[in-house]
């Protein structure tokens, strides 16, 4: 049986440095998805997951529930990805163009899913941030409010209204094809 | 019925949302071995650089001390002491120490922090693992003013104190770090490059 995240942590903290590693392999493929959907670009999002683990690393001892490793990591890598998010404007970037798709999803999928992807892609990068990062943590992530609420800072009805406002404006991008920026 | 809510949408509406939240849910596959490598190199790589810091401080400090330096430390000291009595937040911003001796090119900062009643007082921070073992502060022979000189790699870190092993503090004498991470309050500072000056 794996050891709990709770376990991996308190052999880190013994000074077995290399148990992390088990942390990394446990959460790298899942944050990865969510770092490339808020920034858009793979460069950017591994470096954002990268730098979200070492920090989690270098502040293990304040992790003050280690048996939820895993939500209080994804609360750096928002911050994180917020923060790389801020330099640039997403709408200068790439957004999960098809290629980084191609290479980041299975090959089996068909090549005219690549356009759908793209679609996709588009609509979440018009997004404000807020509302891109609220919409993948309840509908991609399925997160409860209160667990986004624990890792945004923001509270339960922002997140729901924020949420509901990304759940429009993506229905509409992608059955009515309007691509007007937002705000 | 209304339109646009998140869970009671037209139908036709919903249906594409919950493919695209589908199409976004197919697991991204990172190069692992490429990656833990590199969170792994780095996550290793501090603690040594700090760890060999630190003893090579014990090694070297004591030889190499300018009389200016020295003037400086005394001269903070003194500042220091005589501003124990006075309101805390006036004594203790960390400062480099720029005529102090300097390890592998690690500018030497001194923290100083005034607790009277406190037994103990740690200095934690992002160059030293947050562990509140690894930099005690050290009471002067009154007992009340605390200081500690690490080296600390240019750029900008987070810190706070550890008081009686239990209590997060920041400093009251150095900017809070807004923004950052965690709950506990923290304080920023920026260690300027030396080669950069």
């Amino acid at each position: 049986m794996e050891p709990s995240d709770a376990a991996l942590v308190a052999t880190v903290l013994k000074g077995d440095s290399e148990a992390y590693a088990q942390l990394v392999d446990r959460y790298r493929d899942r944050y990865a998805r969510f770092a490339l959907q808020m920034l858009g670009n793979r460069e950017d999002a591994e470096d954002a997951l990268q730098d979200a683990f070492v920090r989690a690393y270098r502040s293990l001892r304040r992790c003050s529930e280690p048996e939820r490793f895993g939500s209080w990591l994804l609360a750096i890598l928002a911050n994180r990805c917020r923060t790389a998010g801020g330099r640039r404007t997403l709408r200068e970037r790439r957004f999960v163009s098809a290629e980084d798709r191609h290479h980041a999803i299975a090959l089996d999928h068909p090549s005219d899913a690549s356009a759908w992807r793209e679609e996709i892609g588009k609509a979440l990068s018009r997004l404000d941030a807020d509302q891109r990062e609220a919409f993948l943590l309840k509908h991609v992530e399925g997160l409860e409010y209160e667990e986004m609420a624990a890792i945004t800072g923001a509270g339960v009805s922002a997140l729901k209204m924020r949420v509901k406002r990304a759940c429009d404006r993506m229905r509409r991008m992608l059955t009515e094809g309007d691509d007007a920026p937002v705000g | 019925m209304p339109r646009s809510d998140e869970i009671d949408a037209a139908q036709g509406g919903e249906d594409v949302l919950e493919q695209a939240a589908e199409e976004l849910r197919r697991p991204l596959r990172v190069d692992a071995a490429l990656f833990d490598a590199r969170v792994m190199d780095e996550v290793l790589r501090p603690r040594h650089r700090v760890r060999d810091a630190v003893r090579s401080l014990a090694r070297k400090r004591s030889v190499s001390v300018s009389p200016i330096g020295a003037l400086a430390a005394a001269c903070l000291f003194a500042v220091v002491v005589s501003g124990a009595v006075m309101a805390i937040e006036r004594v203790h911003a960390p400062e480099l120490a720029r005529r102090a001796p300097q390890l592998a090119g690690e500018p030497i900062v001194r923290f100083g922090f005034v607790a009277p009643r406190a037994s103990s007082v740690a200095l934690v921070g992002d160059f030293n693992d947050w562990d509140p073992k690894a930099t005690p502060l050290r009471a002067n022979a009154a007992g009340g003013v605390w200081s500690v000189d690490v080296p600390i790699r240019p750029g900008r870190h987070i810190y706070a104190f550890v008081v009686d092993g239990k209590t997060w503090r920041p400093d009251p004498a150095a900017p809070p770090a807004y923004g950052e991470d965690f709950g506990e309050p923290n304080s920023a500072l920026t260690v300027a490059d030396p080669g950069a000056q």
